[in-house]
């Protein structure tokens, strides 16, 4: 037995014990920020509820995204369209107060964007719709949701697979997304 | 448990709480970043969010008033393009004109009132309301011309037109003041005075560019900046490739060779002003030749009697023979078209020059004849007489302001501090009026002087109307509206005016509480003006139909009319050897301003894209430059890249060196537009500005700047730059890039023929084969845009 590696571990003890303890606080501090603060899951100004609206009451997607049918972006509706309603439905609830307060002060909600694409991606949702497709597809059961979370990865094996399958001509030409 | 001290426990908490934060910043980083969505309260009826909204309406870029489509998403202007209802630019546009947005969104707007601080030209200034800015001015004015001082003051605008110089006028004469001018640096001053001697009316007339076989231009750069260059460019095309299998032949006549000159069959280089000589030359031999039989026969005999072929070729310097062939080709091809313009209206003979011009139209027979010159009907609307003011106008202008008889200058997006020649005093003379107050868009050198601000909006935010100048042979009027809401705030020219009167106590007078009320009122005397149409009953149909289309009248020309000059006009008829300023012992080279491509006349230089745009010719981007003839280079002992000193009798800039072949030996071509000390973060301190060095010239009969008649010497400075050039080196190192071929015979099919002119007075003739009829571009109809959404 030439060098005893003794001392070096009783140098090296406390060193580990700090890396260990970093280490579980980054893990803890990753997933604690992933499941307080879900990016797929934002806070929205207002806490509307998918799941009375489109679930409850049945009211189809396409009659509050009404662009979705003939523009590229589907759009979320105008605080007027809101009022077309709420003027007179759940006057009372403290979330269509506020929604009546913007709409007073002709202010805009800022809703935050839950599903999204990259800017060099061209999804128009007016062919999409044309096409039959479901908005569930890749928006998930919005219906049930009371916070709208982004259930599909939005990525560019969902485009092509789905392309692929339906046989959609030009489907799987780089142009036809990347223009 | 082991045993753990104070110390190790801190450091172990401590770890934790860095790792935790490290984990929660890395688990941030992986996130989408926040995008929001954000929808309108009330959205504006006409436009879905990710749908395009396409508004017409009319350039203001420069004074051609080309009409415009332009795309909008979200309320925000995106692209322009040419309206293809409108018969002047019919889908096309030019840079300029593309680049307007980057004047409305540029970052170097005035955002809002501001009134001075510091001393004139120091750029200080304080932000003010609109609500007191109006009301003192507004107060002032009205004290001003209940005392009977009204004559005191003066409104200086850039080339206006339609209902806005109507309002204008109104404005003016309710002040009792003569003093409403408009400054426009190429208005073509001299070409209205050569139309006015030869035809009896001080119009432009419409030239036929796209039916003529034989397009003669003496110095006219028509696809570059003379009068409509986006028509122009068009006609020229349809002329040169898309007619019935015949290739118009097109011959430019002058010193420099310009865009259109390099589009040109034969090149010639005249001396510089000697182009109306040249004219003469040319119209002698076709009299000579029996060419024109008109009962005045015996007067143009005796009128051109002085322009043998030998004298005008010692005078021009372009041989005899070439002034036969030229004019023995021009009277054969019928129709013919002889323009002139640019330098050659701009030398101290100038009308003189362009009644040569003119007369050669005359002489074979092609005035009201298609493919020849026809005359426009009177402008739709708008002011008959002109306001525009030539050099020796804004003299009196500044004279009148050292005499004391201007107490207030109201100036409006014209910039004569830059575009007047330094030799003028135009500048000083700012100093002795009291009250300097600015319209402008942007604050230029002019504005720069101003007490008061009140900025207006550009022409994409404003209502206007246009009937454009040279017209298109039939009547056409255009209307101008906001494609998007205004950015700042700022308020358009006519609401200025408007809100002025008003306040002044002239409801009576005004009676329209905005520019949009004005024109629509103006136009109800339009639409009476023209064919009832059983699909259009009232005025409120016509109006959207008019706004949506962006443009209004008739679709087709009638040429025709007998036309034959006066008699006097024909015994008036010579030209003089031009006079320059500036003796040719001291300064021996003739100064060749021109307008550059994108910069215009410096207007375009606070535009990025402008900025970007290489010089068609020679290549260069950014800064001044000059151009000399490789033979006038040599004996200077010059080469690319020599910074030199231009002097002239009126002052001296500098300037490197570029060595251009195609230019005459003895003349310094100089690029204008650069040089500015204001105008924004784009513009200012790059290059020099050659009007400075321009002598306070005119052409005597108009009083215009002769701005081609100062002569220059060159001085080496010592100094090197490098030119920052794209497409390296303009010779052929044995590529063949120019082939040339007989101009009589086709080229052979297959491999097209290319031509570059760069050989300095070279002939070169190419002739292609017919590609049969553009059938897409040969109609213009009216009112024919469906995409179109009517602002409200
Ligand atoms: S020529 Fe160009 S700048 Fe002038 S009006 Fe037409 S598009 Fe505009």
């Amino acid at each position: 037995m030439g060098v005893s590696i003794v001392p070096t571990l009783k140098v090296l003890k406390p060193v580990g014990m700090i890396v260990g303890v970093g280490f579980v606080g980054l893990l803890v501090g990753y997933f604690a920020n992933a499941a307080f603060f879900p990016g797929t899951t934002p806070v929205q100004p207002i806490e509307f509820s998918h799941t009375i609206h489109a679930g409850d009451y049945e009211i189809p997607c396409l009659y509050c995204h009404t662009e979705a049918r003939r523009s590229p972006s589907a759009g979320v509706p105008s605080v007027n369209k809101c009022m077309g309603c709420h003027a007179i439905v759940a006057t009372d609830s403290p979330l269509v107060r506020e929604v009546a307060r913007h709409y007073e002060n002709a202010e805009p909600i800022p809703w935050i964007k839950v599903h999204d694409l990259p800017d060099f991606v061209h999804f128009p949702h007016n062919r999409h719709v044309a096409a039959g497709l479901e908005c569930q597809e890749c928006h998930g059961p919005v219906e049930t949701m009371d916070r709208v979370t982004r259930m599909a990865p939005n990525e560019m094996g969902q485009c092509l697979t789905c392309h692929r399958d339906m046989e959609v001509e030009h489907g799987i030409d780089c142009l036809t997304c990347h223009k | 448990m082991p045993n753990i001290d104070r110390r190790s426990f801190l450091t172990l908490v401590g770890a934790g709480g860095v790792g935790a934060g490290a984990g929660f910043m890395l688990s941030e980083s992986r996130k989408h970043p926040v995008e929001h969505l954000v929808p309108y309260p009330v959205p504006p009826e006409e436009f879905s969010p990710g749908i395009a909204t396409w508004y017409n309406s009319v350039c203001s870029m420069c004074s051609a008033g080309c009409g415009i489509s332009v795309r909008t998403r979200e309320g925000r202007a995106k692209k322009i393009e040419g309206n293809p209802a409108h018969p002047v630019s019919q889908g096309r546009l030019c840079a300029l004109g593309q680049s307007g947005l980057q004047a409305l969104y540029n970052p170097d707007r005035i955002t809002g009132p501001l009134v001075r601080a510091g001393r004139r030209g120091e750029l200080e200034f304080d932000p003010a309301t609109w609500e007191e800015s109006l009301a003192e001015l507004a107060n002032q004015l009205e004290l001003m011309r209940t005392a009977g001082r009204g004559g005191g003051v003066a409104l200086l605008t850039g080339g206006v037109r339609g209902h806005l110089a109507s309002l204008l006028e109104l404005f003016m004469s309710w002040l009792g003041s003569d003093q409403l001018l408009h400054y426009d640096f190429n208005h073509p001053a001299t070409l209205y005075a050569a139309n006015e001697r030869f035809f009896g009316e001080s119009e432009l007339p419409y030239y036929d560019i796209e039916n003529s076989r034989y397009v003669l231009s003496f110095g006219a750069d028509f696809i570059g900046h003379w009068l409509s260059p986006v028509h122009h460019g068009l006609g020229f095309g349809r002329s040169r490739q898309a007619r019935d299998g015949i290739r118009a032949r097109f011959v430019q006549i002058e010193p420099r060779m310009s865009l259109t000159g390099a589009a040109a069959d034969e090149w010639i280089a005249a001396n510089p002003g000697t182009e109306g000589i040249l004219a003469l030359g040319i119209a002698r031999r076709i009299v000579d030749q029996g060419g024109y039989q008109g009962a005045d026969l015996d007067a143009w005999r005796a009128a051109l009697d002085g322009y043998a072929a030998e004298s005008v070729a010692e005078q021009t310097g372009v041989a005899a023979d070439t002034v036969a062939r030229l004019a023995d080709s021009f009277a054969e091809t019928q129709p013919g078209l002889a323009i002139g313009g640019g330098a050659t209206g701009n030398h101290s003979n100038g009308v003189d020059a362009l009644v040569a011009v003119n007369a050669l139209n005359h002489l074979v027979g092609n005035i009201g004849v298609e493919g020849g010159v026809i005359f426009n009907p009177p402008p739709a609307f708008g002011p008959t007489a002109s306001r525009q003011a030539g050099l020796s106008r804004m003299l009196e202008l500044a004279e009148d302001a050292r005499a004391g008889r201007i107490e207030m200058l109201i100036v409006s997006n014209t910039n004569p501090v830059f575009n007047l020649p330094e030799a003028a005093g135009f500048a000083e003379a700012l100093a002795d009026i009291p009250q300097i107050v600015s319209l402008s868009t942007f604050l230029d050198e002019t504005t720069a002087q101003a007490d008061l601000v009140l900025p207006s909006h550009t022409y994409l935010e404003s209502w206007g109307d246009d009937a454009p100048s040279p017209g298109v042979g039939f009547r056409v009027g255009a209307v101008s509206q906001p494609v998007v809401e205004p950015l700042y705030d700022t308020r358009a020219t006519g609401d200025i005016v408007l809100e002025l009167a008003h306040r002044m106590g002239l409801d009576l007078a005004f009676p329209w509480p905005n520019m949009e009320e004005y024109l629509k009122y103006s136009w109800r005397e339009v639409w009476s003006s023209g064919t009832p149409d059983p699909a259009i009953p009232d005025f409120d149909t016509f109006w959207t139909s008019v706004v949506r289309a962006g443009v209004w009248g008739d679709e087709t020309r009638a040429p025709g009319g007998e036309f034959a000059p006066d008699a006097g006009v024909v015994d008036g008829i010579g030209v003089g050897a031009p006079e320059f300023a500036g003796a040719e012992g001291e300064f021996p080279y003739a100064l060749h301003p021109y307008l550059s491509n994108g910069l215009h006349d410096g207007r375009g230089a606070n535009l990025p894209w402008m900025q970007e745009l290489p010089d068609a010719l020679t290549g260069v981007v950014y800064g001044s430059w000059i151009e000399l003839n490789p033979v006038t280079a040599e004996e200077l002992g010059l080469s690319e890249g020599d910074v030199v000193a231009i002097e002239s009798p009126a002052g001296s800039i500098e300037a490197p060196v570029l060595v251009y072949p195609a230019i005459m030996p003895g003349v310094v071509a100089m690029p204008i537009g650069q040089g500015h000390e204001q105008y924004g973060r784009y513009a200012h301190e790059h290059g020099v500005n050659p009007i400075d060095v321009l002598a306070a010239q005119t052409e005597p009969g108009t009083g215009a700047l002769a701005w081609a008649a100062t002569r220059v010497r060159l001085v080496p400075t010592g100094g090197r730059v490098d030119l920052v050039k794209v497409g390296g080196d303009s010779r052929e190192l044995g590529r063949e890039i120019v082939q040339i071929a007989d101009a009589g015979t086709p080229a052979a099919a297959g491999a097209p023929t290319v031509a570059s002119a760069t050989d300095a007075g070279a002939a070169v003739g190419i002739d292609v084969p017919a590609v049969g009829a553009e059938a897409a571009m040969a109609n213009t109809r009216l009112n024919s845009i469906p995409i179109t959404v009517v602002n409200t």
